[in-house]
């Protein structure tokens, strides 16, 4: 008795963690869902395949663009070996995400003006805050939007735009954010001096990683004339406080000290490292800004999507209803015809469907509408497996064994023909999940979890409700749960 | 709800007859489709696998909607730059005029915007909140299809191992007949289908395909072991009847089964978005086909002549 009251708490016991996880992290729908722009763009190579190092090149390039859009939650990934999906949540107009991200940008080298030391430490520091309030907003609205932490993002913002005097006026605290990131990095710029250093100076930009510590340095390789430009202006700061900065679109990316040793002839050879703590996420991004974020490869859209806000909410408001009412009518059926089995079939669903959800927002499973088919049909599913009990529930019941009985075989019997089933619908889920694009992938991952959780839910939670059920006495009357004992002759006889 | 004896022996005949006329309707299906001139392929393929751009957009009126024809619309695009769109640009009007959705090949983004904004001149005022576009590249329709086909494939034959290693040599065919017998259907329905009121397939298409195996099979599998299961218990009666009667036991597991999934199905059909009308439709279809080929048809595979 106690093991069996064990599995009854301990199914409860997931249900409140379902519901937590469920309020805590809310599930993330598809574009499909809520509205936005997706486009899936391919690189375009000549001759041989797409590297893994250049696609993740071309990913780090538009990661920068797509930022500079100030989308927040835009989402950029990668797909199979030679397509990125882009994602961007909200957008109407795929065109000018489509400009953004084919634009390049305007590579300078500055070196900084004589006595702004205090005043670079400072906006450096009000960057470095800055980029930590994004990353922490970034991690934020993955989750349930928590209105204090947000609150306290905002103060923090407010505090350091006194800092540097600068008032962003954006509806969206996301873009708020990034404009003052832009205008902070800007300030930076302007204490900067131009020189005749630019991109167009610049061959080629390279990382590799250092074989003492481990830490990663990029290479930059300049042209003759460009070598020689490079050596003046590290010959001038060389030595002093100034630095030189890399600055993109007028925004300064890096800063950079040019030690004593090159006072007398500045960098020269034509190439220069910059190091500094840089992991390989670091190195890589400054790689592609030095690249003046020219893309390594050309890009093609192959595919756009586009949902306006109220389709998506429409479609929303469709699917719940549709799964809400066949899930009634199920549910109906399988009471009419089963009484009190029925009835624990219904509840086990319900306890199935939020395990399910619970699942979608811990992987995390983003939900769109072919998801949602597949969840919906993952129920039937589901159902099948108490169906396939019940009637060998009611075989044993019929060929008069007890209640108690009945239950164990008939759970017993079931057990072969229920995996059979499951694994049959499970081998086309992962066939569809590792062939299928995007949308395909968002069904056969929704079956195919369903169909998992439904092999513990069916064989596990509806046996552990009949066993508590069963434990009392005026719940094991045979009347209560199948409707007619006579149903055997049914059978047999042979209706002519 | 009760669920009277079926007499499987005598039906025998009948089952073959609706099975043949079934497959043999489908394959005319899927004949006059490759043959004819304006499909030319077994199936209507849509634009996920042919590449193309579809905009669908609600008009803002009040009340009623003008109306309008899709030939007048084309007229007022005359000065539109792209003449060989024109040519190949498709209109549907539908909910009383409100919803306009316009069909084109593959275009670049910059073009259909300007075709949106001609439009809205003369439709107008369009209301952009509700509208949905998607364009494929003709490269991505081919690779679509290619990917499709070879899951398929590959799950089909996962499936066939399965069955081998699951049951002797003569079942295992018989339920891959009947798993075949299905997906031909299904294929035939959606042949006729894109034939007479152009229905087109896409990406889900295939993935309905491929839950109708995983579906069917199951069913056969389930009615099979209840054979094997009786065959072992009474060697000495007649193979024949012990088929019937496992059928019968079976049946109204089979049938509830079937209706438990269809249900939630129809619901999607009645009230779900329209992106999932005709997946539902498939897959429903195909449980019904698959419900009646693993429990009459797969069974009357294995009854044995006298």
């Amino acid at each position: 008795m106690n093991r069996r009251q064990g599995w009854f708490f301990f199914i409860i016991f997931l249900l409140a963690f379902s519901i937590y996880l469920l309020i805590n992290y809310p599930l993330q729908l598809g574009l499909d869902l809520k509205g936005g722009s997706q486009l899936t763009l391919q690189l375009i190579k000549k001759e041989g395949d797409v590297t893994k190092d250049e696609l993740d090149s071309v990913k780090a390039v538009l990661d920068k663009r797509v930022n500079n859009l100030g989308v927040s939650e835009s989402n950029l990934q990668t797909l199979g070996s030679n397509q990125l999906i882009l994602e961007l949540p909200g957008e109407q107009d795929p065109l000018s995400a489509k400009r953004v991200i084919g634009k390049t940008a305007l590579l300078e080298f500055r070196k900084q003006s004589p006595n702004t030391d205090k005043e670079l430490r400072d906006l450096q520091l009000q960057r470095s805050k800055i980029n930590i309030l994004i990353k922490e907003f970034d991690e934020l609205i993955k989750r349930k939007i928590d209105e204090n932490a947000i609150t306290k993002i905002k103060n923090s913002l407010i505090e350091i735009e006194d800092k540097i005097s600068f008032k962003s006026n954006e509806k969206d605290i996301y873009k708020d954010l990034n404009n003052t990131r832009k205008y902070i990095n800007k300030e930076i710029a302007n204490l900067f001096l131009k020189t005749d250093l630019t991109g167009k100076d610049l061959v080629n930009a390279g990382r590799r990683q250092e074989q003492v510590n481990n830490n990663w340095e990029v290479l930059l390789t300049f042209t003759n004339q460009g070598g020689e430009k490079f050596a003046d202006i590290t010959k001038s700061i060389a030595g002093t406080e100034r630095l030189l900065a890399i600055v993109l679109d007028g925004e300064s990316i890096s800063e950079a000290s040019v030690g004593n040793q090159f006072i007398n002839t500045g960098i020269t050879g034509g190439s220069a490292t910059i190091s500094g703590n840089f992991n390989a996420e670091e190195s890589r991004e400054l790689e592609v800004q030095l690249r003046g974020g020219a893309l390594p490869l050309p890009i093609e859209i192959i595919e756009t999507n586009t949902i306006g806000p109220i389709l998506g909410s429409k479609n929303i408001e469709k699917s719940l209803y549709a799964a809400i009412l066949g899930l009634v009518f199920v549910g109906l059926f399988m009471i009419i015809n089963y009484r009190v089995l029925g009835l624990i079939s219904v509840i086990s669903l319900i306890f199935y469907g939020f395990f399910n959800l619970a699942l979608y927002s811990l992987i995390p499973v983003t939900l769109t509408l072919p998801g949602i088919a597949g969840l919906i049909l993952s129920i039937g599913m589901a159902v099948d497996a108490n169906i396939l009990i019940f009637e060998r529930v009611r075989d044993e019941l019929k060929n008069g064994n007890t209640l108690i009985r009945s239950i164990d075989n008939g759970f017993l019997r079931a057990n072969s023909s229920i995996i059979d089933g499951h694994i049959t619908t499970l081998i086309s889920c992962i066939v569809l999940f590792i062939l299928g694009t995007n949308f395909v992938k968002g069904f056969s991952a929704t079956l195919g979890i369903g169909v998992l959780i439904s092999l513990f839910t069916s064989l596990n939670c509806s046996k552990t409700f009949l066993r508590f059920i069963t434990s009392y006495q005026s719940m094991r009357q045979k009347k209560l749960y199948i409707d007619n004992l006579n149903l055997k002759s049914n059978l047999t006889e042979n209706e002519k | 709800m009760k669920i009277k004896f079926f007499n499987l022996i005598k039906n025998k005949r009948n089952i073959f007859s609706i099975s043949s006329f079934l497959l043999l309707l489908s394959l005319t299906g899927i004949l006059t489709s490759s043959f004819s001139p304006k499909i030319k392929k077994p199936i209507n393929l849509g634009m996920d696998f042919l590449g193309g751009n579809e905009i669908r957009i609600e008009r803002k009126c009040n009340n009623i909607c003008s109306e309008i024809r899709s030939d007048e619309i084309i007229k007022s695009l005359k000065k539109f730059p792209n003449k060989n769109l024109l040519n190949n640009i498709n209109f549907q009007i539908q909910n009383d005029n409100k919803l306009i959705s316009i069909r084109t090949p593959f275009i670049p983004l910059e073009q259909s915007e300007e075709l949106l904004k001609n439009l809205d001149t003369f439709l107008g005022p369009l209301d952009y909140e509700s509208k949905s576009a998607r364009s494929i590249g003709p490269k991505l329709g081919k690779k679509l299809l290619l990917n499709g086909s070879i899951s398929l494939i590959i799950s089909l034959i996962a499936i066939s191992i399965y069955l081998s290693i699951r049951f002797d040599k003569k079942f295992a065919i018989f339920a891959l007949a009947a798993l075949f017998h299905d997906l031909f259907i299904v294929f035939g329905v959606f042949s006729w289908l894109g034939i007479l009121i152009s229905v087109e397939v896409n990406s889900l298409f295939a993935v309905s395909l491929l839950t109708i195996a995983g579906y069917s099979v199951n069913d056969t599998v389930v009615i099979f072991d209840r054979i094997r299961e009786n065959l072992k218990a009474n060697d000495k009666g007649a193979k024949n009847q012990i088929i019937e009667l496992s059928v019968n036991e079976s049946l109204r597991r089979t049938i509830f089964t079937s209706l438990t999934t269809l249900i939630p199905l129809f619901t999607l059909i009645i009230f779900g978005s329209y992106t999932l009308f005709w997946f539902s439709v498939s897959l429903a279809l195909g449980i019904i086909v698959g419900s009646y080929s693993s429990i009459l048809l797969a069974p009357s595979l294995l009854l044995e002549e006298r």
